[in-house]
């Protein structure tokens, strides 16, 4: 009864690092689902009022050429749409698969009883490498995310590829400077993103493009005024940039104030529309707040942020590595004093081969562990028959006496197996019962 | 890799999961049920996902833009024919291409159903499984750490390949640590982490000694070829010996057996007539047994001993030296442990043990989470898990100390002390009994002076 209480896996309890697993694939098939009705409708819709078209001018005017013409381009416009059809059923065909070969690994779980049986053991290593995947994709390693998944053959039971959208908007966004890929990605979601209120990721992006405006119609004029305080001897060069920037004021900060009407305006928050309106009286190296932190190309890295946790809540992804989350829990579960003990522990250690190193020790996770709390015990847990040496050092007895046969100790006397065989050796009698309680 | 076998065994009574707030533990009928319940609601996803795979998919849908390309194929063919009744044909067109079109479009429908209650079947799965927060995430402020940790986790699992590219990357886009709320600036952490993160990580050497441990294994499980793992524990005779491994001793017997057998090496080259057997085990015990005469002379007689009854061994009482199935497997798993211990590493992943035990962790922890939320507390003592967290035995390593006066786990600080009658209380408790005279035993009649107290190491 007592043995069961730990080793019963709870298979139930134990999937709350799997809901992603499941999610992913789900919201990529509605998203393949919403694509094809979209296609479908509009394509629809053009098509009919063509049909109406052709047919009202075939009536009137009635050229044969004209109308063949119309069809084919209707032909056309259907054949693309059922390609564009069978393009997303093979995603979909990809994203049921993965979602069936996931349900069903999770089911596999259900068929284990108890912690301790093997096949817990195999499907534990397999959740092991999706988080490690998981992990991978999340720090951009993509490379090694897919390489591991491919050797451990679980490609269907990780996200690679969306992973690899992800990261290409991210770095557009973080490194190129560039807003275009991340306000396709809104537009293709947006229905999704209007539905879980997660619309300001467009508006920051819309607000950073008119920053930008703003900043090169500033800068064009500078320039501008730039050439003419110089004087007139520095030559051609100087002159096409005035010239440039010159228009530059007119097209860009027009430009600018077109943009905001555009896609700025339908917002309520007039705090951030204030400021906005006022980057076109101050200068980026004015150094102005709170104009200065709107020009500041930190914006970049908040967007690149922005859109990862706009992508992780559509996708329904923890906001940290499930890894993490993962290991904090598992470091703790393992932790105890000793692991950062300045003494060698007696029952975990590498200096025996009656003992082995506990895994918080080991190189890996020693130091991770560190600021982790340690594990809760309400009662010792000691070997049967504990005994101690002269130095301190507690043993069951029944493992002193297995090392020192094993390293052949002569009889009547007994080594500290952490010492060795080199170690200092104790009369047999100097060995004396422990009692912990 | 498996697990090492558990060090020892705990004592039945602890192994009761002993968490203080009466709502952490499971009735067992309850758990049955649920779990049965929860089984089927599996079914149930599997059974939406074959729908979906099955019918309700884009497939009819895609027939039905087929069909209004027909359609419209053969109106232009009509048209095309006779040009005179191009008014007459799109006319006629219009209405069944409408149709064509609004099947297509209806026929998403059962696809946005299965989605639907699919979609449905996955809330009601995850309803009281929300996703984990980041709240005890102690991790993000180590990249470097981790990243050195999995560094390592593949190397020891034999995933060279993918070990080197992670390196590559890793190293191309260092990882940026984030504040957590028990690392506030992960930047001004302490020198060591830096210097650990950094310097003393040398990936190449660590990859050719996990190099070396696969080839040994691979030579050992698939050949059984014991020569590579017999020339390893030679040149770390020494520190096996130490460490009273049997090892290197265990490699050469099995060897002595595998030429007795005639079944040693699985090498072509090598292969012998069966009856020479005996003479080259005899050979080889004469050049190879005189370094353990000494400590294995019993084992060795043994060995010798059975030469005499090399014509029926099956029969013989050496049979179970001769004829063990799974000699090579266990001789592979100690070695995998001697090699991985002279490393200083525990023989299964680190990474793999502490995974899984947080995942079993998670449940308890969660709750835990719940209850200090709804009661809005916090924990009092922040290096301690405030909770038990019910792990199999196999994954305790170290012996626990708990003081039966205090309750609380001995410290560096707080360490166990064993008084003169041989029982153990907490350094502290002992301080508070004795006052610093002599005082009685708590656990039975002896007195002591606290001045005796012994401080033990379990």
């Amino acid at each position: 009864m007592a043995e069961l209480t730990t080793t019963k896996l709870n298979a139930e309890a134990h999937l709350l690092l799997d809901q992603p697993l499941l999610r992913l694939p789900y919201e990529l098939t509605r998203h393949t689902f919403k694509t094809a009705q979209r296609y479908l409708e509009k394509d629809t819709s053009t098509l009919l009022s063509t049909l109406q078209s052709t047919t009202s001018s075939a009536t009137k005017t009635a050229s044969p050429a004209a109308t063949l013409d119309s069809l084919d381009g209707m032909i056309a416009k259907m054949q693309g749409l059922k390609r564009k059809l069978e393009g997303l059923h093979e995603e979909e065909v990809v994203h049921l698969r993965s979602s069936r070969k996931r349900v069903d690994h999770l089911k596999d779980l259900y068929e284990v009883a108890s912690l301790v049986d093997v096949k817990y053991e195999e499907w534990s290593r397999i959740r092991l490498t999706r988080l490690l995947v998981d992990y991978l994709l999340r720090m951009g390693y993509t490379e090694s995310a897919a390489q591991l998944a491919a050797s451990k053959n679980v490609t269907e039971l990780v996200d690679v590829d969306a992973f690899v959208v992800c990261q290409k908007i991210e770095r557009s966004l973080r490194q190129g400077r560039r807003t275009d890929a991340a306000l396709s990605w809104c537009a293709e979601h947006k229905q999704a993103l209007k539905k879980g209120g997660w619309e300001e990721l467009e508006f920051d992006l819309r607000l950073q493009q008119y920053v930008e405006l703003v900043r090169q119609g500033h800068e064009a004029v500078s320039d501008d005024m730039g050439s003419e305080g110089m004087g007139m001897g520095m030559g051609m060069e100087d002159g096409g940039i005035g010239i440039g920037g010159d228009s530059g004021e007119n097209t860009k900060l027009a430009e600018a104030r077109a943009h905001a009407k555009k896609y700025l305006a339908v917002s309520a928050d007039f705090d951030i529309l204030g400021k906005a309106a006022g980057l076109l009286a101050y200068k980026p190296w004015d150094e102005v707040e709170p104009y200065a932190t709107l020009y500041s190309p930190n914006r970049w890295d908040i967007l690149a942020n922005k859109f990862l946790t706009t992508f992780y809540n559509l996708y329904s992804l923890p906001p940290r590595p499930l890894l993490h989350i993962a290991l904090s829990a598992g470091l703790s579960a393992l932790k105890t004093p000793s692991c950062h003990s300045q003494y060698t522990s007696s029952s975990a250690n590498a200096s025996s081969s009656t003992t082995t190193v506990c895994p918080i020790c080991s190189t890996e996770l020693n130091s991770l562990a560190r600021n982790v709390p340690y594990a809760h015990h309400t009662k010792s847990i000691v070997e049967n028959d504990p005994v101690v040496l002269p130095n301190g050092r507690v043993y069951g007895r029944e493992r002193l006496r297995t090392f020192n046969e094993k390293v052949g100790t002569e009889p009547g006397y007994t080594r500290d197996p952490v010492g060795g065989v080199n170690g200092e050796r104790y009369r047999e009698i100097d060995v004396r019962k422990v009692y912990i309680l | 890799m498996r697990p090492a076998p558990p060090p020892f065994r705990r004592k039945p009574e602890t192994l009761l999961f002993t968490a203080t707030p009466q709502t952490l533990a499971h009735s067992p009928p309850r758990a049955a049920q649920s779990r049965r319940h929860a089984a089927s609601t599996m079914d149930d996803l599997r059974e939406q996902i074959e729908l979906l795979e099955s019918t309700a998919n884009l497939t009819t849908s895609i027939n039905d833009v087929q069909h209004a390309i027909d359609l419209l194929t053969a109106a232009r063919a009509k048209i095309a024919a006779d040009p005179q009744a191009a008014p007459m044909t799109l006319a006629k067109l219009k209405d069944p291409l409408r149709k064509s079109m609004d099947t297509a479009s209806k026929d998403l429908k059962p696809m946005y159903q299965g989605l639907n209650k699919y979609s449905k079947a996955l809330d009601k799965k995850f309803k009281d499984k929300p996703l984990p927060t980041a709240e005890n995430d102690a991790l993000s402020s180590h990249p470097q750490l981790i990243n050195r940790a999995i560094a390592m986790h593949l190397l020891r699992e034999g995933e060279f390949a993918v070990a080197s590219t992670f390196i590559n990357e890793a190293n191309t886009h260092p990882p940026h640590p984030e504040p957590t709320a028990g690392t506030p600036n992960p930047y001004l952490d302490e020198a060591w982490e830096r210097k650990l993160a950094t310097g003393t990580f040398n990936s190449k050497e660590l990859q050719q000694q996990f190099a070396e441990m696969y080839h040994v294994l691979h030579e050992l499980r698939q050949r059984h070829n014991l020569t590579p793992a017999i020339e390893w524990a030679k040149a770390h005779s020494d520190s096996l010996e130490a460490r009273g491994s049997n090892l290197e001793f265990e490699l050469t017997r099995l060897q002595f057996v595998s030429h007795f057998t005639g079944h040693s090496p699985k090498d072509p080259h090598l292969a012998q007539d069966i009856a020479d057997g005996p003479l080259q085990a005899w050979t080889y015990a004469r050049t190879t047994f005189a370094p353990f005469q000494l400590r294995y002379s019993r084992e060795l007689q043994q060995l010798t001993g059975a030469l005499a009854y090399s014509e029926n061994m099956t029969d013989s009482p050496y049979r179970r030296y001769f004829y063990n199935e799974s000699a090579f497997e266990e001789v592979a798993i100690s070695f995998t442990r001697e090699f991985c211990s002279l490393l200083g590493l525990s023989a299964d992943s680190p990474l793999y043990l502490a995974a899984t035990a947080g995942a079993i962790a998670l449940p308890t922890l969660l709750k835990l989470q719940n209850i200090m939320k709804e009661k809005r507390t916090e924990w009092t003592t922040q290096n301690e898990l405030p909770v038990e967290i019910p792990l199999p035995p196999s994954y305790h390593f170290h012996s626990i100390f708990v003081c039966p006066v205090s309750k609380e786990q001995s410290t560096d600080q707080n360490p166990p002390m064993m008084m003169t009658c041989g029982h153990v209380i907490a350094q502290e408790s002992l301080d508070k009994l004795s006052k610093g005279t002599r005082f009685k035993c708590p656990y039975c009649p002896s007195e002591s002076n606290p001045r005796d107290a012994k401080k033990v190491f379990l």
